[in-house]
């Protein structure tokens, strides 16, 4: 049986659609339910449903074998896991964003930049030679700009609307996100009859 | 009493997973000493200048790091391969030795699947080369794992050289050889090709650096690397392989083997051949080791070696989770 660490929420709904296309008894997915794992029909796979950000810990551990989750939050886990496929939906872009008048600021010292991605921040400002204050918020980080909690913002941008309703605009598009396939390295090698062929067969449904 | 607690990353072990670690202990021991290994124990805090000077090295942000008396930087010992292959070359007069060890090593970044204090117990083979002896190494890594109860595992073997080879005339940089290496040991294809792109490699290598996050498996993908490269470092590290293959199925250990050339380990000490020990319900390697026959010279005398170690809690761990599976 291969267990799958899946993200609770919108991604959850678009691997249920992929996972069908495959062959695999995903209806249940599909399912109103408060249950945390749910197992297929024929009892080939197990899902469990987590908070995005822990999906590549439940990989990492090797609790669960392969799971689905954003490259954004990848990117802040650094964990030690296979990246095997890029499902190419849920796309957006993690991005640099304020006030326009900030654009030559970026570059100032001691920029104060607001986050959940604390750990993507540091290596993306450190990698460029600047020195930056990072503000750890774990929500409506627009409003940090806003309010003069920070010069600036490091987040992911969807349609932009919420940036523009207030007023900011795109400075720096950094990284292209997406929905990924993560696997454990060790269930890689010894459930790779079951993987290898799961993948081969994703692959035909990615747009 | 809330401070009578242990820094993260480690722990106590209690009698009853005490006693299942000792069986363990004893009959690895046992094995080590069938097979002709002679027990070492080496010092548990070194010189950090002893270990800065060796190229490839551990990282310095793996180390715990004291003051000495006189001042010197010292380190809780980061790793046995490193101590042993210091022993070996200053301290041994043969130009054999096959040492064993049953030791903690220490990382100070561990975090995640993996503890900050290691208990290891592994075989350091010195002055000995070839695709045969690194079948034997193999073949040995193999009859362990099995002696400790497993049965769901594999040893999934891989070469530096192949990777190395690549590189060659591939026209990346050192740094961006590294930022790719990183991808590829995440298998991330995305960001492979990317780097590739914006670095600039030449057409050919980027091909083959391309297949790499997909050239694992059975035997038969030494077959498809072949055809990627006309490199000479990179296509006898894929005829070493099948050397080593052969010899294993002589020994009629084959089904335990399987290979992925994308297994390219920042900065390592390993020269050739490499390989991990994989079982079911770990989520982590439970043994790990290759070749490192340019490590010994650093310490002063040249000596080929091979070895590896394995690690006791994730061995315990692999343990239950066949009782677990029923099998």
């Amino acid at each position: 049986m291969l267990n799958v660490a899946l993200a609770k929420g919108r991604l959850a709904d678009s691997c249920a659609d992929i996972f069908i296309k495959c062959g695999i008894q995903a209806q249940i997915l599909k399912e109103e339910t408060r249950k945390l794992v749910l197992e297929t029909p024929d009892k080939k796979f197990k899902f469990f449903f987590v908070k995005p950000s822990d999906v590549p810990t439940y990989v990492e551990y090797g609790i669960a074998d392969i799971g689905i989750v954003g490259k954004d939050t990848l990117l802040e886990a650094g964990a030690d896991l296979y990246e095997m496929l890029d499902l190419k939906f849920e796309k957006c872009k993690l991005c640099i964003a304020g006030f326009p008048e900030k654009k030559e600021m970026l570059t100032a010292p001691h920029l104060r930049v607001a986050t959940k991605y604390v750990n993507t921040a540091k290596k993306l400002f450190f990698s460029r030679g600047e020195d930056v204050e990072i503000i750890k918020l774990n929500g409506s980080i627009e409003l940090a700009p806003l309010t003069g909690l920070s010069d600036v913002i490091f987040d992911i941008v969807q349609s932009g609307g919420t940036l523009r309703a207030n007023g900011l605009v795109v400075l720096e598009e950094v990284f292209d996100i997406s929905a990924r396939l993560v696997a454990n390295k060790v269930s890689l090698k010894t459930k790779a009859a079951e993987i290898l062929p799961l993948i081969a067969e994703m692959k035909k449904y990615i747009g | 009493m809330s401070y009578f607690k242990l820094p993260s990353g480690l722990r106590d072990i209690l009698p009853q997973e005490s006693a299942r670690l000792d069986r363990t202990e004893e009959i690895l021991r046992k094995k080590f000493k069938e097979a002709g290994f002679l027990s070492v124990r080496t010092a548990g805090i070194e010189y950090y200048d002893t270990l800065a000077c060796i190229k490839s090295s551990v990282p310095q942000t793996k180390m715990f790091k004291m003051t000495d008396k006189d001042g010197n930087l010292i380190v809780l010992r980061p790793d046995m391969t490193l101590a042993c292959a210091r022993i070996a070359a200053t301290k041994l007069r043969e130009d054999s030795a096959k040492l064993c060890y049953f030791s903690n090593i220490y990382d100070f970044s561990a975090s995640g699947n993996s503890d900050r204090e290691v208990m290891q117990a592994g075989v350091e083979v010195f002055g000995e080369d070839g695709a045969e002896s690194d079948a034997d190494a193999v073949a040995f890594a193999i009859d362990c794992l099995k002696a400790v109860g497993l049965k769901n595992f594999i040893v999934d073997i891989g070469h530096v050289g192949f990777y190395k080879g690549l590189l060659e005339g591939s026209g990346l940089s050192e740094e961006a050889a590294e930022e790719i290496r990183g991808y590829i040991n995440a298998k991330d294809a995305v960001n492979t090709e990317i780097a590739l792109r914006s670095f600039g490699a030449n057409g050919k290598a980027q091909a083959a650096i391309l297949a790499l996050p997909s050239l694992f498996g059975g035997v038969q993908i030494l077959k498809d690397a072949e055809s990627l490269t006309d490199n000479a470092g990179a296509l006898n590290a894929l005829r070493h392989l099948q050397k080593v293959y052969a010899c294993l199925q002589k020994k009629g250990v084959e089904k335990y083997v399987s290979f992925d050339l994308g297994t390219v380990k920042s900065l390592s000490y390993y020269s050739g051949m490499v390989f991990t020990g994989l079982a079911e319900g770990v989520g982590a390697a439970v043994l790990s080791g290759g070749r490192y026959n340019d490590l010994c010279a650093q310490f002063g005398r040249d000596l080929s070696a091979v070895g590896f170690a394995i690690g006791l809690m994730r061995v315990l761990r692999a343990q239950e989770a066949e009782v677990k599976s029923g099998c």
